[in-house]
Parts: structure tokens; C-alpha cells; sequence
């Protein structure tokens, strides 16, 4: 016997044959003629037929979620209800968005450019009356990133007929954005206790400059995988306000079906199971604000005050497009990326978030497939359990018995349970408890956002704000004292007399 | 013995910060390089060093030469277990590597690899 059997470097044959990663030939699968240029999950597609491919995916993606109620079996005209906002990060899925939606319905509607039927023709109406492209800069949440308005703003100026508008994440915590983009009055100021599991909270008197409110939320978080999950979330509501105040009825985003697998994976393992469903699409109904609803609202007007009271759907047109495919498609159309080289924070690394992308984009390299199986399969399940309501942090729906299920699967103190007071706390939302004397904001919250402000982490995280001591409470998002305002309990524990509410909403009463 | 390879290097979605914030470059290769020996084999077979297996030059040499010589920092950001990190997307002459036998592609005088990275999602 060899003493050196099997080994690859003198036997030719030692190694196992690689697996091919594409099917049968190198020609196109499309037009069966051309050689290929790109494997997508096992097809092979020449550059010629690759860009038609993703395009008919773009729209087939979007297009059936257009008009109000779905498209039945014969296709009719896109009618949205609304306009359209683009959520623009400047990353690869983003920048694919925002060219695919340039050419399906800018440039294709060029009046210089008539398609057949002449100019005036039905089927060349323009689709979206107002398109507006929004960026939210987070630069400011970590010491030393740079600023990239400038760059997105010349990024998006670089297409004709697109509206642009550009916030900052710490919008999140200012009362002038909020009433500027017609946001229902409430608490403007709330602070919660992160130091315990009721998260008791207390008004404030004064409001925190914006930048501080958001860097005393960041820093008061207990785990490393809470930074990223707040900012997604802070982002999203930023987005989704913005779509209200802009009369969209629809909100784009460029999530890629890798990045989608990765949301999805990586929301789950944080206790957003129950949200999977609006993780892919969801419906998402504004509060109603001060406008009137009249149909100016939906025309996007300038004013700040009036806002739509329609819904916004939120579609994710990517959804079926890898990461290799938008990066191919930039490649072959010359688009640029706004990159940001600096990583969020030394603690990044270590989120649930950062190490689900790293097993996704191995799944993707090794099983193609798989990364679809994923979110295919996500889009099948149901959640079980009833909706009571609407997180006040995340404002997706709530489901009964949280806390219930909290109490029975975990130990939450050391010492014995003392059935008398250790009852399990009832949800509010369905069942108002009025005996206990604080106000906490725990009831008012779904599993995952209970989860992000509470759960502790076995390591010590890195601070994100070294010359900054952690501070004891935490400023709340603007929208979850505008959502708790509403509540007569949560009203009364916090104890504010008639005076002090009067003074909170002075700006909005009308002289007697 | 066989002229070096002239090869047009291109880094996009971000790869290039990693590569002084170029994002093309124009490299000169051996057409021949060593082969990567296992321990022991070559004295086993009582091979000298000038007599060690010499194979073309191919990909996976060019990512390692790559990481040597031009990458300035992160090296983890590009490469992971011999190859590029997954996330990283190589196009040969405008076309998938995985077309084209990935790293055993040998490489030609005048080729064009690109380097595309799809790590900043979103």
C-alpha cells in the first residue's frame, strides 16, 4: 500500500470532480444561442438576455401591488392610489432601484421619446405622478463615519424627473420634524428605564437636542445586535412617515433576495417571527394627523401639515434578484455606488445581523439555491395568535400573550415566584391594567422591540461612545409618544395634570 | 521560457477602498508559477527546488498575488480559505468565472478580471 494514497498533488484522480455550477452548457438558456456571461443560481444567461430577465422579474415583482386591490387574472392599467418614495441608501440594491425604476417609468415616458401609439397614447400615461427619492444619513449616530449627503444627492440628481429629500436618522427624536411632516400631536419627550424589564417610563420636561436624544438611545442599549436593529427600525418608521407626508401610496426598497434571506433569518433568531409576513410586505396606516384629507393630501403638496391618511404599501421589487445579479447589472451599466468605508461600530461584528449576512453569503456561494428557499419559504408561513394592536417603537402588529410566553419560557429573578404579585403582565392593549402605579411602556411593545431594549448580553459590548458615560434611561422615538398620547392608562399612571397636557399641545389648540 | 502577462485589474462596489482607492490597475505576471506543494512530497520524490512543479499562471494565483502585493488593508475583507470571500463577484473578460472553471482559469496576455464586491447591500 502507498504511504502517500489519495494524495492530490501525485495522483491526478485523487480529488473528487468539482460540481459545475451551472446546468448542461455555457450557452444562454434564453436564446439558446449566444454564450453565456453570467450563472444565476445553476441558468446561465448571455449579457444580451440578462438585462430583459431582470427587468420582467423588477416588474413582476412590483407591478401586480400597483393599484389599490391586486390585479386580477387579465391585466389592467397601473393606477396607484398615490406617489411613489424611493428608500435610497446609496448601496448596491438601492442603486439597482432606483435605475430600474428610471427607465420603467421616467425614461420610457419621455415625451421626446414616443413608444408605439404615439405620445398621447394610453399605455404611454405616466404611471407615478411624483416620484420622490429619500436618504437617510446615519453618519452622525457613529463617531468618525462621514457624511455622504452630498454624494447621494449628485448619485440621484444624475436621473431627470426624480424628487429628492434627505433626513438625518436623529429625526427620529425631533418634535419640529415631526410636526413639519404632520405628525399627530403627543408626548414629546418620553424616557424609559432600560434597567428593568417593565421599562418604566417618565415625561420629561425638557426636550434633548436631537443628536443627544438619539446618541442617549444608542448608548443605553444593552447589546450589540440592538444598535443595528434600532437604526433599521428608526430608518424605516423615518421612511415610512416620509412616505405619508409626501402623499405616497407606495414605499420601494432595494432589498436584494440575498439581503431579504439575511433580514429574515437574522429577524427571526431576534424574536420578529410574528412580523415575518410584513418583513417581506407590509401595509402600514399612519395615525391620523391634523390634514384633512381632502384630495390635496395625495397630491404631495408642499404643506406641512396636510398628510395622507391612505396606507403605504411597502414593496421590496428586488425581492427575487441576488446580490451577484444587481452587482452584475451595475457593473454592465456603469453605476457607482455611495460606499461608506468605515464599519458602524467596533461592536458591529459581533450582531446577530453582521454574522447572519456572513452564513447567508456563504449559503449563496456554496448552495445557490438555498438563499431563495429561504424567503420562499418565509412568504408561506402564517403566523399563529390573534393581533391586539400596534407597537408603540416599531408600529408593526402585536400579538396577545407576550409577556405570558416571556414568564412561562424564561427565569426572570432570582428569587421565588410569589403567586400573589408575580402575576404575568396582562397585555395592555386588550386588557388595561389599572392597578399597577407606573406607566410602563412593556405592554406596548412586540416581542422583538421588548427583546432589543431588554435582553442581556453575556459580554461586555464595546461603548459607541467612549467619552460619554451610559446613561440610565432612554429618550423614545418621537412617533411612540405621539402613539401613547392616545392612551387614557398609560395617560393617567404617567400622572400629568391638565395643565401639563394643555402646555404639550398648546400649539395646536384654537383659541378660545 | 514565456513572456509575463500583461492583465487589467478592476475593482468596483467598494473593493477598491482596499486597494489604495484605485479602482483599476495594470499588472504584469510570470506565465509560469510554482505550484502550491504538499508538505514532504517534493523531498519524498527527491525533487530540488529548481525542479519543483511549475504550473500557468490561473486565478487563484492571481488572488494570491493580489493579497501580496497590492491589497493595502483588511485582507479578510477579500480573501477566506484560498479564494476570494464569498459576497465577491469575478468576471473574466466580461464573463462569470464560474463559466470559466473559477480559480483553475488560466490566464491570457491582455486579460480583463474584475473584482466585483456585493458586501455594501442594500
Amino acid at each position: 500500500m502507498s504511504e502517500i494514497c489519495g494524495n492530490p498533488a501525485l495522483e491526478a484522480d485523487a480529488l473528487m470532480p468539482r460540481r459545475r455550477k451551472f446546468d448542461k452548457t455555457k450557452a444562454c438558456i434564453k436564446c439558446k444561442v449566444a454564450q453565456g456571461n453570467i450563472v444565476i443560481r445553476h441558468a446561465v444567461y448571455c449579457k444580451a438576455c440578462f438585462f430583459p430577465h431582470i427587468t420582467f422579474k423588477f416588474r413582476r415583482s412590483l407591478e401586480p401591488f400597483v393599484n389599490p386591490k391586486p390585479q386580477g387574472p387579465r391585466r389592467t392599467a397601473l393606477k396607484p392610489a398615490g406617489n411613489l418614495l424611493v428608500g435610497f441608501s446609496g448601496g448596491l440594491g438601492s442603486t439597482i432601484l432606483l435605475d430600474l425604476i428610471h427607465r420603467c417609468y421616467v425614461a420610457s415616458n419621455d415625451p421626446s421619446n414616443p413608444t408605439d401609439g404615439g405620445r398621447d397614447h394610453p399605455r404611454n400615461e405616466k404611471v407615478w405622478r411624483k416620484i420622490t427619492v429619500c436618504y437617510i444619513e446615519i453618519s452622525d449616530a457613529f463617531p468618525g463615519m462621514e457624511d455622504r449627503r452630498a454624494e447621494v444627492e449628485d448619485a440621484v440628481r444624475r436621473y431627470d424627473g426624480l424628487d429628492f429629500v434627505s433626513l438625518r436618522i436623529q429625526d427620529a427624536f425631533d418634535p419640529e420634524w415631526w410636526t413639519r411632516t404632520g405628525g399627530r400631536p403627543g408626548f414629546s419627550v418620553l424616557n424609559a428605564d432600560l434597567t428593568s424589564e417593565e421599562l418604566h417610563v417618565a415625561a420629561a420636561d425638557l426636550a434633548l437636542p436631537p443628536l443627544q436624544a438619539l446618541h442617549s438611545h444608542l448608548a443605553s442599549l444593552p447589546t450589540a445586535t440592538a444598535v443595528p436593529s434600532t437604526l433599521q427600525t428608526l430608518i424605516r418608521l423615518l421612511l415610512l412617515h416620509t412616505a405619508a407626508s409626501t402623499g405616497s401610496s407606495h414605499l420601494v426598497l432595494g432589498t436584494s433576495l440575498t439581503s431579504l434571506a439575511v433580514s429574515l433569518i437574522s429577524g427571526v433568531a431576534q424574536g420578529m417571527g410574528f412580523n415575518v409576513r410584513e418583513e417581506l410586505q407590509e401595509e402600514w396606516t399612519p395615525d391620523e394627523g391634523p390634514g384633512d384629507g381632502t384630495e390635496n393630501d395625495r397630491n404631495g403638496d408642499d404643506d406641512a401639515r396636510v398628510r395622507s391618511r391612505g396606507s403605504v404599501r411597502v414593496i421590496r421589487p428586488l425581492r427575487d434578484i441576488g446580490m451577484k445579479e444587481c452587482a452584475a447589472w451595475a457593473w454592465w451599466t456603469g453605476l457607482k455606488l455611495v460606499v461608506q468605508a468605515k464599519q458602524q461600530s467596533p461592536s458591529s461584528k459581533q450582531a446577530i445581523g453582521a454574522l447572519t449576512k456572513d452564513f447567508i453569503m456563504g449559503l449563496e456561494h456554496d448552495y445557490p439555491s438555498t438563499v431563495s428557499t429561504i424567503v420562499r419559504t418565509c412568504g408561506k408561513v402564517a403566523p399563529k395568535g390573534d393581533v391586539i394592536g400596534k407597537c408603540a417603537m416599531c408600529e408593526r402588529p402585536v400579538p396577545r400573550g407576550i409577556q405570558d410566553w416571556k414568564s412561562r419560557i424564561s427565569i426572570r429573578s432570582r428569587s421565588k415566584p410569589d403567586p400573589d404579585t408575580d402575576a404575568p403582565q396582562e397585555d395592555h392593549l386588550s386588557h388595561p391594567d389599572v392597578s399597577s402605579p407606573d406607566a410602563s411602556l412593556t405592554p406596548y411593545l412586540c416581542y422583538a422591540c421588548h427583546t432589543t431594549l431588554t435582553s442581556k448580553s453575556s459580554r461586555a459590548t464595546p461603548t459607541l461612545y467612549p467619552l460619554q458615560s451610559k446613561p440610565s434611561a432612554t429618550v423614545l422615538p418621537i412617533w411612540a409618544g405621539s402613539r401613547l398620547f392616545d392612551d387614557d392608562v398609560f395617560a393617567k399612571k404617567l400622572k400629568m395634570d391638565e395643565k401639563e397636557m394643555k402646555n404639550s399641545v398648546a400649539d395646536f389648540l384654537l383659541d378660545d | 521560457m514565456a513572456s509575463p502577462l500583461s492583465l487589467k485589474i478592476e475593482f468596483s462596489g467598494g473593493l477598491e477602498l482596499l486597494f489604495s482607492n484605485q479602482r483599476s490597475h495594470r499588472i504584469s505576471l510570470p506565465a509560469h508559477v510554482p505550484s502550491p506543494s504538499v508538505k514532504g512530497a517534493d523531498a519524498g520524490l527527491g525533487r530540488s527546488e529548481q525542479e519543483q512543479a511549475r504550473r500557468p499562471a490561473d486565478i487563484a494565483y492571481l488572488i494570491f498575488w493580489l493579497r501580496d502585493n497590492l491589497l493595502k488593508e483588511r485582507e479578510a475583507l477579500f480573501v477566506e480559505d484560498g479564494t476570494v470571500r464569498p459576497g465577491i463577484l469575478v468576471l473574466v473578460n466580461d464573463t462569470d468565472w464560474e463559466l470559466e472553471g473559477e480559480g483553475e482559469y488560466v490566464l491570457k496576455d491582455g486579460d480583463e478580471v474584475v473584482f466585483i464586491s456585493t458586501l455594501h447591500g442594500g
